[in-house]
């Protein structure tokens, strides 16, 4: 059960650091070049990481404080190495310092925190 | 023998006048009087890329239409697109987009009330749906096969915004991570915007057809519908997959570098 729990605990980790890299490299683009797009997967990554929290115990109430540090600290590594990345590709305009706000929002957002 | 005539006001009941001089319509005939109505001109709607529809999947195209615009009165074009024009009934949705410069109107619940069919709705003006067909190849598979209202002309030239190829990119990634859980019309989507993106850089025709094909070439499969159904070889797909998406990805990360937007 508890390697079951790690499981959905990464799988969520990798959907939500996802929807926040998302939401920083939408943050590099000119705002109108973000038009309504047709494709309805476009918050699929938000949406799987919805399901695995509804998943992971205490479902209504925020998580253990080592949970907390654990799940925050793996999704800001995640979200800074997709970053880096780029940057070290000749990707410009990309602000690494938002990640740790955002990191916390989406996290408030899920419950975790 | 057909007389028009005109209803006129009496005292204690209306009438029509007839001509006292006729070949036909005797004193004590009985006779049918019905409203003479201006023949409806009922216009056809414009089909792109779709070879047959249903009877009854047109009849609620029409009803459709005729919902957006008792609702919306100056609105460019009506599009219906997605797997609702695809062959049989196994479709989600219905995908409804509506161009006009007006204050959207949500008019899902109608349409769902009267159809019975839950809708996907996308309201655009103008300049966004031509902004969308020129940097984004979804906009292109959407419009590939369609039944529209009016006429669609496209005049747009394609531009390629790496950045935003990126962006769109990023959304087929959680299928490395997610393989188990998503169901297999997720797993299409996903896989079909990670090739549209791919054709779209490397300066292919793209349309729904063409995007399908690709897809079976590259996963070697007999059938699109075997990721529809969820029946792919996880371990064999993902190999593929993987590739694939680092393929496209170094693209992209390419023309970013190369000082494209």
């Amino acid at each position: 059960m508890v390697q079951n729990r790690n499981k959905i605990i990464d799988l969520f980790i990798g959907n939500i650091s996802n929807a926040i890299i998302h939401e920083i490299l939408e943050k590099a683009i000119d705002v109108d070049e973000i038009i309504s797009r047709y494709n309805k997967e476009s918050k699929v990554s938000f949406e799987v990481a919805k399901k695995y929290r509804e998943k992971i115990n205490p479902v209504d109430k925020i998580l253990p404080s080592e949970d907390i540090a654990k799940i925050r600290n793996k999704v800001i590594n995640n979200v800074k190495n997709e970053l880096n990345i780029r940057i070290l590709k000749g990707y410009k305009n990309l602000n690494v310092t938002l990640v740790e706000e955002t990191v916390d929002k989406f996290l408030k957002e899920m419950k975790i925190k | 023998m057909e007389i028009i005539a005109k209803i006129s006001k009496g005292s204690k009941m209306d009438q029509i006048y007839i001509p006292k001089n006729r070949t036909s319509f005797a004193i004590g005939n009985y006779v049918i009087v019905k409203p003479l109505e201006t023949e409806k001109i009922i216009k056809k709607p414009y089909f792109y890329g779709v070879k047959n529809v249903e009877l009854v999947k047109l009849r609620m195209i029409e009803e459709v239409f005729s919902i957006i615009e008792k609702k919306i009165v100056n609105y460019d074009n009506i599009i219906i697109t997605g797997s609702f024009l695809d062959n049989g009934f196994k479709f989600n949705d219905i995908d409804i987009l509506i161009i006009s410069n007006e204050k959207p109107v949500d008019i899902s619940k109608d349409v769902e009330e009267r159809t019975g069919i839950k809708v996907h709705l996308i309201l655009l003006d103008n300049k966004s749906l031509m902004r969308g067909i020129s940097i984004d190849p979804l906009y292109k598979i959407m419009l590939s096969k369609c039944v529209s209202k009016k006429r669609i002309i496209l005049n747009v030239k394609k531009e390629i915004n790496y950045k935003i190829l990126d962006l769109h990119l990023l959304k087929s990634k959680i299928l490395l991570d997610n393989f188990d859980i998503l169901n297999g019309n997720e797993k299409y989507y996903l896989i079909r915007n990670m090739v549209a993106i791919y054709l779209f850089i490397k300066n292919k025709i793209i349309s729904k057809d063409k995007v399908d094909d690709e897809i079976k070439k590259m996963f070697k499969l007999s059938d699109i519908n075997e990721i529809k159904e969820n029946i792919l070889n996880k371990k064999e797909f993902l190999k593929k997959y993987k590739k694939m998406y680092n393929k496209t990805f170094d693209l992209i990360m390419d023309g970013i570098k190369n000082g494209a937007k």
